[in-house]
């Protein structure tokens, strides 16, 4: 894999982890208390968090789709030019 | 390819809500400008700073992959490429003046290419009518002097 996408789906779980802090937040900053009326705050977090997380995980599995795909014919292609060559 | 089409998208997603967090306490006014700041807005400033940092870590990231993977299809040129064969000499300080030379001589190699080759196939053509013309030359000769023993 190449440099540049290692680093980049690093930053990517970054982002997935930073969604799970801003959807827990609320509660483990205790800034919502639990069985009240969520305030602007909770309810920016939490879809912002969520948010995060849902575009997240769709970029890691999407990039892990892209990149098999990518390898399977790159492996495809290297059978077909051992078999023309022998 | 579209793999980094669509880390980047995602990144530029990160981007966009690491800005939000960072103004949603002073847009949804759950922080009066100029008040200490709530435990909200802590949370929401200090997640929004370093996820939209990371994100555009990320973009150019993802962006430089792709660039990557353009040139290495050859869709997009290498800037400065060298041609194959053609090791550069290490840099020194008139490399930078000598630059436009390079590209001038990379230029003119094609032309001076084809100009050799036809130059070649013109010699060649040459060497054949030598080979041809002494024959004729002796021929002639002995032409002339079948003449002039008649005469």
């Amino acid at each position: 894999m190449a440099p540049q996408a290692r680093g980049g789906l690093i930053v990517t779980v970054v982002g997935f982890f930073a969604g799970i802090w801003l959807f827990l937040a609320p509660f483990l900053v205790e800034y919502q208390k639990v069985g009240q009326d969520w305030i602007d705050a909770t309810k920016n977090d939490l879809w912002t968090g969520g948010a995060l997380m849902a575009f997240s995980a769709l970029t890691l599995i999407l990039f892990a789709a892209f990149a098999l795909r990518d390898a399977a014919r790159a492996a495809e292609q290297k059978n077909i030019a051992e078999a023309e060559e022998s | 390819m579209a793999k980094y089409v669509i880390g980047a998208t995602g990144a530029l997603l990160g981007v966009l809500a690491g800005a939000w967090l960072m103004l949603a306490p002073f847009a949804l006014a759950y922080q009066n400008s100029g008040a200490d700041w709530a435990d909200p807005t802590f949370v929401d400033f200090w997640t929004g700073l370093p996820l939209l940092v990371v994100s555009v870590v990320g973009v150019i990231l993802y962006v430089s992959g792709l660039v990557e993977e353009l040139r290495r299809r050859g869709i997009m040129r290498r800037p400065y490429a060298e041609p194959a064969g053609q090791p550069q000499a290490p840099s020194e300080p008139s490399d930078n003046a000598s630059g436009s030379e390079n590209n001038m001589e990379q230029v003119l190699l094609p032309l001076v290419t084809a100009m050799l080759k036809d130059m070649q196939e013109r010699d060649r053509g040459r060497s054949e009518t030598h080979q041809e013309t002494p024959n004729n030359v002796q021929q002639a000769r002995s032409a002339g002097e079948e003449g002039s023993v008649r005469s």
